[in-house]
């Protein structure tokens, strides 16, 4: 393992993900029952499953956004369950865009992007503004530049999401479930987007419920049930043969 | 009836008065509110970010300060402060009432403010504070770029309101003893009713009050209005947006 890591900012080394027997309880209900998984740099891997079966409280266990009541976590080699790791530094190398995009509605989307860069990166004004502009671009929405999230559509905002993460530059980007609140002539934008991305050599991790996005683009897919992970395998094999009776059942009801 | 009008509205007592108040009253007023007002702002808001924080140590003290000064009566405080400091030698501000009668009433509006804007945070959606930290931001940055912006805008007219409070407690600094040309409305008004035996400057006061008061209450509206509302545009979108999640269940 190649983990030459530096304090404040942690060097990226690989884009890798490592997680191993993750637990995490909210009081009595215990929603994660020992999750291991091991992702590769470049890997792009979706997670199905039902509603209830964890999906979300594992991926929000990657960038600690929930820490996990036990386990460990190493994130471009870096272990985050460490105690004295810096948490906000290893964040901004992953990058996060949720179901219901959660824009900062008092900026612009120019704002929205340039905050992260401005305050975690700290770099001038001018140049915060032309790595914002180029990531808006990318996603198509550099249009958009000087409008309140409040006047997009809703796949215009979560494009704006996936540019501000990007904007950060990082080498693990994580996905909540992120058409599940789009109108269904949006998605498909946002799917591209998605699509270009993983072409891209990014790492990903995709919570999501679009199966024919899972099986066409995803190297592997995670089926949850129950706080558990069900069955592995790479995307195109295991969705057209599943070797379980719940996936065969769950893809049974969404297919 | 005529007794009435003479002791409410007798105009040479009005027009007598109005030149003070207007200068030396109302000038005096909106120094003792404005002051007390930034005051409340700056403790209320890191009061309130005590409240919210996790450690009993920050927690504890903070809330008995918000219990103490809402739980007292404003006259109560500021007599305390305004009499009771300068006696302890405690004396930041010298002899003159004016100061302990702006940390008086700003002591007070601090204890509300801390519970407007810490009910502000706690309204800013959770997503809010996840989307910051998952960009790298620390939990203070977060805030301070993030949360605290929109929790204040969120209790504008809440706070708005607060300040017609201040503005009126504090005529209450009037035992205080203020000297000529450091007196507010009210105490203007009743010295010189206290001369003429005369209610009428006590009405010229209260006009004067008024006419701070109520265009503030018209903003608190109008503001509510927008917060509910929206801009007109913005609206349209809340609505296809309300479609779309709905939709989507």
């Amino acid at each position: 393992m190649s983990a030459t890591t530096v304090k404040t900012t942690p060097k990226v080394v690989d884009g890798g993900i490592q997680l191993k027997d993750i637990r995490k309880s909210f009081g009595a209900l215990e929603v994660l029952k020992g999750v291991s998984l091991d992702i590769a740099p470049q890997e792009v891997v979706c997670i199905i499953g039902p509603s209830g079966s964890g999906k979300s409280t594992l991926l929000k266990c990657i960038n600690l956004l929930q820490p996990p009541s036990s386990g460990s976590i190493r994130v471009n080699g870096v272990d985050l369950t460490a105690a004295k790791v810096d948490i906000n530094g290893a964040r901004s190398t992953v990058g996060m865009v949720f179901q219901h995009f959660n824009l900062f509605p008092h900026l612009t989307i120019l704002g929205n992007v340039m905050v992260g860069l401005r305050t975690v990166k700290k770099i001038s004004k001018a140049k915060a503004q032309s790595v914002a502009m180029m990531q808006l671009e990318r996603l198509g929405v550099d249009d958009l530049s000087d409008k309140r999230p409040a006047d997009c559509s809703g796949g215009q905002q979560q494009r704006v999401a996936i540019a501000r993460a990007l904007a950060m530059d990082p080498k693990v980007m994580l996905f909540d479930e992120v058409t599940s609140s789009l109108d269904p002539e949006l998605v498909k934008g946002v799917l591209n987007a998605m699509k270009g991305l993983a072409d891209s050599g990014i790492t990903m991790v995709v919570v999501t419920h679009e199966i024919a996005f899972a099986r066409e683009v995803a190297d592997r897919v995670v089926f949850m049930d129950d706080g558990q992970i069900v069955e592995v395998g790479p995307a195109r094999d295991m969705l057209a043969a599943p070797k379980t009776e719940r996936l065969r059942e769950f893809l049974s009801q969404v297919l | 009836m005529d007794a009435f009008f003479h002791t409410f509205f007798d105009w040479s007592e009005i027009w007598g008065i109005l030149p003070t108040l207007l200068t030396e009253g109302m000038r005096n007023t909106l120094l003792i509110s404005l002051g007390a007002v930034v005051f409340g702002v700056v403790v209320g808001l890191v009061l309130a970010m005590m409240l919210l924080s996790n450690t009993w140590i920050l927690k504890l003290p903070a809330r008995i300060y918000v219990d103490v000064f809402r739980g007292l009566p404003a006259i109560l405080t500021i007599s305390l402060v305004g009499l009771g400091f300068p006696a302890a030698h405690i004396r930041p501000f010298g002899t003159s009432p004016f100061g302990y009668a702006i940390l008086a009433v700003g002591l007070i509006s601090a204890a509300y403010s801390a519970e407007i804007f810490r009910a502000g945070i706690q309204s800013v959606n959770d997503g809010q504070m996840q989307a910051g930290r998952s960009l790298g931001m620390t939990y203070m940055q977060t805030m301070a770029k993030i949360i605290v912006p929109q929790g204040i805008r969120n209790v504008l007219p809440a706070f708005t309101n607060q300040f017609i409070v201040d503005i009126k407690a504090s005529a209450l600094v009037y035992l205080l003893g203020l000297s000529l040309g450091e007196r507010e409305l009210y105490f203007i008004a009743y010295q010189q009713q206290a001369v003429s035996y005369n209610s009428s400057a006590l009405v010229a006061s209260g006009l004067c009050y008024l006419m701070m008061t109520v265009p503030l209450t018209y903003v608190v509206n109008v503001w509510d209005k927008r917060l509910r509302d929206g801009k007109p545009q913005a609206k349209l979108q809340r609505v296809k947006r309300a479609r779309i999640v709905e939709a989507a269940k």
